[in-house]
């Protein structure tokens, strides 16, 4: 029995096709590779692959793709009319999640207290910036014969005050974050370092921060993400029972965005596939775009497809642009690897396989052609003049396009953010949700946190005001209320001594000197209401945290995932104040703000923030970074800041983010760094045929290497870009703040192949 | 009385109850079969037969399971004299160390024998293990493990204790644990520190005469029973008469001592519950337990149960089938028991777990509303969380459903009354110069002013708490605006002043020991009319537990702090601080209310041995049912006596352990059970994770198996 109502295009039934061994599918943009592996896993299901005690396990990259990957696979066994009763014989997991799976098998095998704790990233990055401030403070002099020696003293003790310490912690992250992926603990880079003849000054500043850094996670009962895949790996490694089980358990495993898959993920699922196992891997090696700082790379799935054991998949038709757009984005990709300008980065991009559109009859045609639609603006803009005209043309377009999607998609947060501000101040409508956190935890949080901030001051006038519309938004129907709510507001913001409403003395009631009872009963019964939940609230106080937040939620939240949130934000404020006894509401008020960003790769409420849907957003302009919007598609979408900055081609005149102007020679400290840790231990890393890893690194050799890295990298987030657009395509760039950016080159190059081709005869 | 007491017992139980009090009788049988009602009326038959009390023994394994013995002991009249001894082995080890400490004290190597022990607690002897282990963390030791401070210092206790009641040297913790190691190899070091810091503490006991447990245990068995004739016969001439219940939740030594001891006895009872043993993290051991059978002249085995009806039974065999599929046929192959497990068994599935407690509420009601008394419902996780037994308190409460939550213990720090109370404290002793930060400050006013409310305790807090020089100062009601008085009132005011008084004139008199300040602080203010304590029970009860637990710590660490010239008030309010002293108070006999839904932790609930008529399971997902709390630092099996040196602990045996006390666990709760279960799921868990631990699976397995059974999403 397999799923009926899909008729896959021919490429696609050769990867439905799979049933044993190992397989690596290249996939386009658009060519429906989730779809695809999904129905794949809902076959294998339906075909009794796996039995009562095992699942297919599916490895995705993002929360949101699981939750996406779950509805399509229940999707399509319930259509087969399977069922399971309590547990479906299929899982799918980010990296973490599988490997907080590995290690909750056994977790005093690697060391860690069962109830261990796992830091979030803001956390992480809190604690290492101690542990780097700590160091700084041991060896203030250690990072001076860096510094540029033309650098004044005055601008120099500057630097050292304000930059140098951001230097150190961007340092910090990358150092221990490559010691884990090569499982380097601090021991075993200890001996190495004490083997060698020779020092290594920014080693051992890098060991030190990590040293201390591991100390204070113990001390916390606590690791942060990169240690659970490290420790998930020695599981799998010490224990071959734990392995061989895992083994049993997953015979079918199912990998998506393999491009981005890390040295670990790699060795872990290998691990686990084993000699017998059954692996399917699918990625676009075009869209790898989250290498910065990790050992992520599409080398992995690139190595692994051309293996002889591996059958070859591929996924080139895509029905979601219009040929234009399918020709520049395969155009972008022949010039990098013939034309670019610097050799060494001409294996950023890779064909075959081209985007191919989707074959006559296909239920995804891809949308008429016009060429009309691509706009490549070789206009030099400063980076004011860019928003203005973006948003000019946005505003001539939407009215005559109420039922499209456009996006601009902008290189940095910070750019996103400033043509949001623009749109705002010319009305127009957007969308900025992508720029920020899971939407509902963050409410619920938000909600939470205004209420434990009156209870942290209860004397004060605007937080009770606060909490007071906090609980009139849980509480607001008709128009009517609305207009109560507002009074009753602007009432409470101006009550002097709050207690003179809330507990009167006999003498004086602050309301019923306002006299509404008569005036206006409803407004009184209101504010008396409010009145009696704000005493429940106040007489939590005493009540352990959780108990607080639980009472409160039973008052503000109705649906089932916001009380679920609440109820898991309860249980992790607890945590946090058994960690740190003397951390009162107030405290408790600002971890709740942290843990709201930033605890969601276990999430599972992401139900409300699953994949953002661009459909919803028909005739508002929906403002993202290129990195958020990967997966996503518009009808229009305007790439912005295209310039040498963000895309840099490795010309004389390029800067690089990473190389600090107040560096000697401007050299790039955090890769230095890395460099000479890995090549510490060329046994561990990875060999990307590039350079010998044996080889010790020359001076000012990682800066280099970065910079190629990172040029290909971004080459790469351009093609992500262009691909985003269905039928129209808006190139635009600036000259940045200082006036002195140049046009991409790929951009340059774009444009100029682009009129070439529209001249080209037809046909 | 007895025949009162005698309704509705079986031939066989009859026949123990009234035999002669003569002969060795080992009573087994699978829970709900009457084995503790057999000995707790052989107790009283004993007693009404003019047997004296106080040559009864009656040996249990913790003080919680010698409840219904002692409650047949206040039976009123029915003993005259002296009253038999229900004891556990600890019990037991420690009464004898304090009544031979002449003898043993230099055999043990005490460097003081002239002197008296002192006995330590479980807070003190954690207390002592914090000051020893804490420069050794400094100077690098457990660095590769993840762990809180905190269970490391219990874990490295716990191996102490462990050793001593398996009876081996405390020296061959490490090697033991780095012997059956797999796992990384920076573990081993780990063991090595482990066994460095038991060395330490164990030197340092001894220099100071501290006996912890393992110290009682260790001296008990091994230089007073084995080698000290006078302690044997001074036993075997006090008790002749022996009953000893749930003897598979015992040690090792335990069953050793019994061995040796039985020839003596007139008569004795053992009484061994099969599949139990649930206690092997605390050393039971269940295996040698069942070998006291061959010392006794006579064996009965109890195979009836009068709580489980035919469905349950079949519920029973099936799950034991899909969870030990090597040991029994596979399902679906036909029951051997005639029962309907669909009668036995419902369950309902929510996406959110707050949605599942709702609809664990409303069943609960509906059985309520259809005459079910509350007392005979209990709602079971494999592990409690706070927030969980709030929430569901919360909700039945809501719902007018009377509920109770088993508390095992609960820190004193948790309590709001101990933060006033040491908050006052530490403003009465300035010189310690542990200033309440300003907002304990006025939760500490709120509760000590009577019909203070927070806002009003926000604002005399702000006008009147200073710091100066780092030490906390008071200012008097009368120097603060009038404006200030008027919105504090003067009501307030006024009490405010005679605490601030009483504060002032305990501050500047002589120095008292913080117990007496504490008592004295309650008693002469904070009980007194317009005080926050005045007929407020709870408080009292606070105040008395954390004035019992002050005491045991001054009476423990009062010298040494002298010596060393450190204000004893202050080093007990940072270790309560560090959380060092939780000062936990245990309820050692929490009452079962009768008329109240039950809140337990699985275990918990097993151990109480109640049977009831509805049970909710929670939490079916949890690994928590499966798998034992890991522990890095220490290993139950590892560190048992039967575990051969050397050998290796895999995860294939640790998958068998798992199991069988997953087995263990289930069948002995629907063996405490007469109507139905009912299973309450939810696809992710109190955190919001999706958990298929291997209990889901097993029900998954069931159900698939046994589409009869009712249940579905809710």
């Amino acid at each position: 029995m397999t799923t009926a109502s899909f008729s896959p295009r021919l490429k696609q039934k050769e990867v439905l096709a799979f049933r044993r061994g190992r397989m690596g599918v290249s996939a386009v943009p658009g060519s429906g590779k989730t779809w695809t592996l999904s129905l794949l896993a809902a076959n294998l299901l339906l075909e009794n692959r796996v039995t009562e005690d095992q699942e297919v396990l599916v490895v995705t990259l993002t929360n949101s793709a699981v939750d996406n990957f779950v509805h399509r696979v229940d999707g399509f066994l319930k259509e087969s009319g399977r069922k399971h009763i309590l547990v479906p014989n299929y899982r799918v997991r980010t990296l973490h999640g599988l490997a907080h799976d590995i290690v909750r098998e056994r977790p005093s095998l690697v060391g860690l207290a069962e109830s261990f704790s796992i830091i979030d990233e803001r956390a992480a990055a809190g604690i290492r910036s101690e542990v780097a401030r700590a160091w700084l403070l041991t060896h203030p002099d250690e990072l001076d014969e860096y510094l540029d020696p033309t650098l004044d003293e005055s601008r120099a003790a500057w630097v050292l005050r304000e930059k140098i310490p951001e230097l150190l912690d961007e340092i910090a992250l990358s150092f221990i974050r490559t010691a884990k992926d090569l499982r380097l603990t601090p021991e075993i880079l200890r001996q190495r370092l004490d083997e060698i003849p020779f020092s290594l000054p920014l080693v051992e500043m890098g060991w030190n921060i990590y040293h201390d850094y591991q100390r204070a996670l113990a001390y916390r009962g606590a690791v942060d993400f990169d240690d659970l895949i490290r420790l998930a790996l020695i599981a799998l490694n010490e224990d071959k029972e734990l392995l061989q089980g895992l083994r049993n358990r997953w015979p079918y495993i199912l990998e998506d965005e393999a491009q981005d898959s890390s040295q670990l993920q790699e060795q872990i699922l290998t691990l686990l596939v084993g000699e017998d196992g059954n692996w399917v891997r699918v990625g676009d090696p075009n869209q790898a775009i989250y290498e910065t700082f990790t050992t992520a790379s599409p080398e992995h799935l690139r190595r692994f497809m051309a293996s002889p054991f591996v059958q070859k998949g591929e996924l080139p038709n895509s029905g979601r642009s219009t040929q234009s757009i399918i020709w520049l984005a395969n155009r972008l990709v022949k010039w990098v690897m013939e034309e670019h300008p610097l050799a060494d980065v001409r294996d950023a991009l890779v064909s075959p396989p081209e985007i191919e559109p989707t074959p006559p009859g296909d239920p995804q045609p891809n949308p008429p052609d016009n060429p009309r639609g691509i706009h490549l603006i070789g206009t030099k803009f400063t980076a004011a003049d860019e928003i203005v005209q973006v948003v000019k043309s946005l505003g001539k377009w939407l009215p005559d396009h109420p039922d499209h999607t456009v996006a601009i998609l902008a290189p940095t947060n910070k750019r996103a953010f400033e043509f949001t501000d623009a749109l705002k101040n010319h009305g127009l409508p957007y969308n900025d949700s992508l720029l920020r956190s899971s939407s509902s935890t963050r409410t619920t949080a938000g909600m939470l946190g205004n209420v434990l901030n009156y209870l942290a001051n209860p004397d004060s006038a605007s937080r009770l005001a606060r909490a007071l519309e906090v609980w009139q938004r849980t509480n607001e129907d008709d128009s009517q209320e609305k207009e109560a709510n507002k009074q009753s507001l602007a009432l409470v913001r101006k009550c002097r001594q709050v207690e003179d409403y809330l507990w009167p003395r006999h003498s004086y009631d602050w309301l019923e000197e306002l006299e509404l009872q008569s005036t206006n009963p409803p407004l009184y019964e209101h504010l008396e209401s409010f009145r009696q939940i704000v005493r429940r609230w106040l007489g939590t106080v005493l009540l352990p945290i959780d108990q607080i937040v639980l009472t409160l939620s039973q008052d503000l939240f109705k649906t089932p995932t916001d009380l679920a949130i609440a109820h898991k934000l309860a249980v992790l404020l607890r945590q946090a104040s058994e960690l740190k006894p003397d951390w009162r509401l107030a405290e408790l008020t600002q971890e709740l703000a942290i843990i709201a960003r930033n605890e969601r790769r276990f999430l599972g409420f992401s139900e409300d923030d699953t994949g953002f849907d661009p459909e919803r957003y028909r005739g508002v302009v929906v403002v993202a970074t290129m990195h958020k919007a990967k997966g996503l598609e518009w009808d229009r979408v305007y790439l912005v800041s295209v310039n040498n900055y963000d895309f840099p081609t490795g010309m004389p005149y390029d800067q690089f983010i990473s190389e600090k102007w107040y560096l000697q020679e401007r050299v790039n400290l955090e890769a230095e760094t890395r460099a000479q840790l890995t090549a510490l231990f060329p046994e561990r890393q990875i060999d990307t045929g590039r350079r010998d890893p044996r080889q010790w690194p020359e001076p000012g050799e990682a800066t280099a290497g970065s910079r190629l890295d990172y040029i290909r990298e971004r080459l790469r987030l351009l093609y992500v870009g262009i691909t985003r657009a269905r039928q129209e395509l808006v190139i635009t760039w600036n000259t940045g703040q200082k006036g002195n950016l140049q046009p991409a080159v790929p951009f340059l190059a774009l444009s100029e192949l682009w009129e070439e081709h529209l001249h080209e005869p037809a046909g | 009385m007895l025949g009162k007491l005698i309704t509705g017992l079986t031939t066989t139980q009859l026949e123990i109850i009234e035999g002669p009090p003569a002969g060795h009788i080992f009573l087994e049988g699978p829970a709900g079969c009457g084995k503790t009602t057999t000995g707790v009326e052989r107790l009283a038959r004993l007693l009404e037969s003019g047997v004296r009390g106080d040559s009864l023994l009656v040996l249990v394994p913790q003080r919680a399971l010698g409840k219904p013995y002692y409650d047949v002991l206040h039976t009123p009249g029915l003993a005259a004299g002296g009253l038999p001894d229900v004891v556990t082995i600890g019990g037991l080890a420690r009464r004898m160390v304090e009544l031979f400490w002449p003898l043993a004290a230099e055999k043990a190597g005490f460097a003081h024998p002239e002197a008296p022990p002192t006995f330590l607690t479980l807070e003190t002897a954690q207390y002592y293990m914090a000051h020893l282990v804490r420069p050794k963390l400094a100077e690098g030791f457990f660095e590769t493990v993840v762990i809180d401070r905190n269970r490391l210092y219990s874990q490295i206790i716990d191996n102490l204790n462990k050793a001593a009641l398996n009876d081996f040297d405390h020296t061959e913790i490490g090697e033991r644990l780095k012997s059956a190691w797999v796992g990384e190899i920076s573990q081993l070091r780990v063991y090595d520190d482990a066994q460095q810091c038991a060395n330490i503490f164990r030197q340092y006991c001894l220099e100071h005469n501290l006996l912890d447990f393992s110290l009682q245990v260790e001296i008990f068995y091994r230089l007073l029973w084995q080698a000290e004739p006078l302690c044997q016969q001074y036993l075997k001439r006090t008790y002749h008469h022996l009953i000893a219940d749930n003897i598979e939740e015992n040690p090792p030594v335990a069953h050793q001592i019994l061995q040796d001891w039985l020839p003596d006895f007139d008569s004795a009872l053992l009484i061994f519950d099969q599949q139990a043993g649930y206690r092997v993290f605390l050393g039971a051991d269940p295996g040698q337990a069942s070998e006291l059978r061959r010392f006794c002249e006579r064996q009965v085995l109890f195979s009836e149960s009068f709580i489980t009806n035919p469905s349950l039974k079949s519920l029973e065999e099936a799950l034991q089938r899909v969870l030990q599929p090597e040991k029994n046929p596979a399902l679906p192959a036909s029951l051997e028991t005639p029962g309907d497990p669909s009668l036995a068994l419902s369950y309902s599935q929510a996406r959110y777990y707050p949605q599942m407690l709702d609809d664990i509420t409303d069943r609960i009601a509906d059985l309520i509303a259809q005459g079910t008394p509350a007392g005979e419902i209990v709602v079971l996780a494999p592990f409690l969380s706070d927030s969980l037994r709030y929430s569901l308190t919360y909700r039945l409460e809501a719902a007018g459903i009377p509920a109770r939550a088993y508390r095992p213990s609960r820190a004193l720090r948790d309590e709001p009354a101990t933060l006033c109370l040491l908050s006052l404290a530490a403003i009465a002793h300035p010189d310690w110069q542990m200033s309440p930060r300003k907002e304990d400050f006025t939760l500490t006013l709120l509760q000590a002013l009577d019909g203070l409310d927070l806002v009003r305790a926000r604002l005399l807090a702000d006008s009147v708490y200073r710091l100066k020089e780092g030490k906390p100062v008071l200012e008097s009601f009368a120097q603060l605006p009038a404006s200030k008085r008027e919105r504090i009132t003067y009501r307030i005011g006024e009490v405010y002043d005679r605490l601030r008084d009483w504060l002032e004139n305990a501050a500047s008199g002589p120095v008292e020991p913080l117990d007496h300040f504490i008592a004295r602080l309650f008693g002469e203010l904070l009980s007194q009319p317009g005080f926050g304590f005045h007929a407020d029970y709870k408080a009292a009860e606070v105040t008395a537990n954390l004035i019992e637990s002050v005491q045991k710590f001054r009476w423990v660490a009062g010298e040494p702090l002298q010596t060393e010239g450190i204000p004893l008030g202050r080093e007990y309010l940072q270790m309560v601080q560090d959380g060092v002293i939780a000062a936990t108070y245990v309820h050692s006999f929490q009452e079962v209310v009768a008329e109240a839904v039950f809140l337990s932790p699985a275990h918990t609930f097993l151990m109480q041995n109640r049977p009831v008529e509805y049970q909710f399971w929670l939490e079916i997902g949890s690994r928590n049912w499966f798998e034992r709390i890991s522990q890095p630092l220490t290993h139950p099996y590892v560190l048992s006596r039967r575990w051969e040196k050397g050998r290796s602990w895999t995860q294939s045996e640790e998958e068998r352990t798992s199991r069988e006390s997953m087995t263990h666990l289930v069948t002995g709760l629907i063996r405490r059970c007469r109507g139905q279960i009912h299973l309450g799921l939810s696809q992710l868990n109190e955190q919001g994770f999706e958990s298929r631990g291997p209990l889901l699976h097993a029900f998954d397995r069931l159900l698939r198996n046994l589409p009869e059974i009712e249940g579905g999403p809710v």
